[in-house]
Parts: structure tokens; sequence; C-alpha cells
């Protein structure tokens, strides 16, 4: 690791970085043993400043947080995917195919997050639907072009049965129009909701086999109006 | 200089009862009893924290109110190994409560302030309770062998949820030279708070 991203640490532990600096970051760390030492430690310390600003909420907090939690649903534990048995050739070849994989997906999630930051109102919910989604461990993102100009991105996860799609540099709707995700490839094309500005979140993904975006009248159609002008296949 | 000391429990009542650490574990197998003792023994810290830095009383009660259901939420995902309990909530809740201030500030003014300003307490009308007071004087003992841009820098980018580009621009000084100064700072903070895991 070159000096210069070393001295990151400081900043990293305390949150001081953009969410990209942050995520450009947690790949040196992955391989470099002695820098997230450092950061553990420097964490820890950064912990101590706040426990010192210790303060009493309101009771009704407790509450509030008691009641939550008897309608959220606690996420599986990570299980380990490889076991001690399957070494050799072929599981250092997967074990680096995978890695490769996921740098690049660290990279392009970034660059997803600061995007989806900078485009939206409520960036800590989409954040948080993000990385929901990425804590499935099928999460992928694939990207199409729009015929009408900009991109969608599409993150899925199979498993979940959940994809969020970004769309970026696409103009608005016609007046009175809005944009409508389809799933396709899996008998007809299924109504998978209307874009709130530049994103929707879609649901039961099923065996579909792409999401595509069409532009129909206020309210969303039951069946495509028109060919979709951007199909990502998930 | 170096001061040794016992790593502060991770419970404010010590001795007494399972700690954060084995509390956050048997949270994970949905343990709600669990979550609750949890829940008083970290709230003075987590709301603490992010009242210091979002500053906004509803607003940091709602922060704080998302972190402890993110926390019953992952706690799937804890193990002692990864840290201590502590830790772990204080991480989620001050990287939460910086993401809050930073939306906020690029959703600019989008919001009615002055509505949000009637219903906004002073922050000093809050009764702050500081239930550390050990901690807290070691704390501000130990800030105060730092140089003072040290501590200032470190105090602008934690309290006060800045970038360290921010905290370079409020200072006047190179981003390298921030950089040092935020990884010096808190490397001697660590050596003189005595944190080594």
């Amino acid at each position: 690791m070159s000096p210069d991203v070393h001295a990151l640490t400081g900043a990293y532990a305390l949150d001081a970085v953009t969410d990209l600096e942050r995520a450009e970051f947690e790949r040196h760390l992955a391989a470099c043993p002695s820098c997230a030492q450092e950061v553990r430690e420097l964490r820890e310390t950064a912990v101590r400043l706040g426990t010192a600003a210790a303060a009493m909420p309101p009771p009704a907090l407790k509450d509030r947080v008691l009641g939550d939690i008897t309608r959220v649903r606690q996420l599986p534990p990570e299980v380990a995917l490889v076991g001690p048995v399957v070494r050799g050739r072929w599981a250092l070849r997967l074990t680096t195919a995978a890695a490769a994989v996921l740098l690049v997906a660290a990279a392009v999630l970034g660059v997803l997050l600061v995007q989806a930051r900078q485009a939206a109102d409520r960036s800590e919910q989409r954040a948080a639907q993000i990385a929901s989604i990425l804590e499935a461990g099928d999460a992928k993102v694939t990207t199409g072009e729009s015929s009408r100009g900009g991109t969608a991105t599409v993150l899925s996860s199979r498993s979940q049965g959940r994809a969020l799609v970004l769309t970026d540099g696409m103009p608005p709707p016609d007046g009175g129009k809005v944009y409508q995700a389809w799933l396709l490839g899996d008998g007809d094309p299924k109504p998978a909701g209307l874009l709130a500005g530049e994103r929707v979140e879609v649901t039961g993904l099923g065996q579909a086999a792409s999401i595509g975006l069409t532009e129909e009248p206020a309210g969303g159609s039951q069946k495509p109006s028109m060919h979709p002008f951007v199909n990502v296949v998930i | 200089m170096r001061e040794r000391v016992r790593r502060v429990p991770t419970a404010g009542g010590a001795g007494a009862g399972p700690d954060a650490d084995e509390l956050l574990q048997r949270v994970a197998r949905g343990d709600e009893a669990a979550f609750e003792r949890l829940y008083d023994l970290l709230i003075g810290p987590v709301f603490g924290l992010v009242r210091r830095v979002v500053r906004d009383p509803a607003q940091s009660e709602e922060v704080v109110q998302e972190v402890m259901v993110e926390l019953w939420r992952t706690a799937t995902r804890y193990s002692p190994g990864k840290g201590s309990a502590m830790t772990w909530a204080m991480t989620l809740a001050h990287r939460r409560a910086v993401d809050r201030v930073r939306s906020a500030q690029s959703a600019t003014d989008r919001e009615d302030r002055v509505a949000r300003g009637a219903a906004a307490r002073p922050f000093d009308e809050v009764a702050e309770q500081v239930t550390m007071r050990l901690e807290h004087e070691q704390v501000r003992r130990c800030l105060s062998t730092l140089t003072d841009v040290q501590r200032e820098s470190i105090m602008l980018a934690y309290y006060g949820g800045r970038t360290y580009r921010e905290v370079g621009e409020l200072l006047g000084t190179p981003l390298g030279t921030v950089k040092t100064r935020l990884r010096d700072g808190l490397i001697r903070l660590r050596d003189c708070l005595g944190v080594t895991r």
C-alpha cells in the first residue's frame, strides 16, 4: 500500500471520507492486514471519543424502539460458503474469480452509492436499500443503455427476489406520463412499479430474465403500451 | 504520558449480569429481553454521540431509533471477534449520524427550516447526563496531549461529521496534511488511552 493511501486510516476510522473513498479504502484494507489492524485500533479510539459524549434520550424513545423490533425480522446469520474439505486448484481458482468479481462490484457500488446520494432527497433510505440487497450472497449489478439516453443500473438478488433500479442521465417522462418497470422473460410482462424520481425497488423477481422500462400514462398500466426503451438483464 | 488502563467495561453497570457482548449474541437468537437490557447499556453513549453530531433533537432521536433497530436486525452478523458490542454499535451510530448530516447538507435547504426551527429545542436545554464520568475525564485528559491542530481536526471530523476535505477547507490546510494530522492525532490518542485491540 502506498504511504498516501495508508495515511487515510485516520480519516477512515473517523468516517471523514466520502462513500467512494470508503469503498476504495475498504478494498485496500482487505489486502493489507497491518492497515486493518491499525484501523481497528483507531476505530476503537474514535469510539472512546463517542462514549465520552454519553447523554440520555427521552424515555419514550425506548418504547418506540422496543415496539419497532417486534415488526423487524433479523438478518440470517452468515454461513461459511466453502468448507475446509474443498481445497485445491479449483477452490483456489473459484476464490480468485470471486475476489475479482467482488473488486469490480465494490468499485461499481461505491460509484452507485455516490450517484444515488447525489440524485435523491432520501439518499439514506436508498443506501439502506442497496445495503440490504448487497447482504445477499448472490447480489449482482448489471447496466443497460437506454434508447432515450442515459442508463439504467440494476442491483438484484435472486435469493431475495428483489432488485433496485437506478437510472442515470435519463430525460424525465413526457408531461402527465410516468416511467414504469416491468419484469420480462417469464411469461407475460409483469408490472413492477413506477419510478419515483430516478429509481424503483422491484420485488417478486421470480424467474424473470430482465427488467425493462416503458413510458405509461399516469398511474401506470397493466400491460406495457410500448417496447421497453431500456432492458437490463438480471 | 502512556496511561495503561483496563479496557472500559462495555457495560455501564459492571459486574452484575451479562455484558453487552454476550447480550448482543443473545439478541442474535431473537431474545427480546436481552435486547431491552442491551438497549439500556448502549443508549447513553449512542444517543450522546448522535446528538453531538446531528444536534437537532428530533432528528437525533430518529437516527438513534434507526440505529437501535438496525442493531437488532444485524445482531446475527456480530461476533466478538469483530470487536466489542459497544464498538459495533457506536461505529454504526456514527456512520448513520454522519449520513444524516451529509444528506441534509446535500438536500440543502429544500426543507422548510423555519418550521423545523420552531419545533427544535436548543441543545443545552436537554438534560445531559454523563454516564461515564471517568471515561469522560480520561478522554479529555488525553485529548489535551494532542497538538491544537490535531485536536481541532479530529473534533471537526468526528463530532462535526466533516470529511477530511471539509476539515482542510475549514482550517485552510492542504489535504495531505489533514490526513496526517487525523492519523497522528488518533494514534497519539490511542496510545494515551491504551487501546490495543
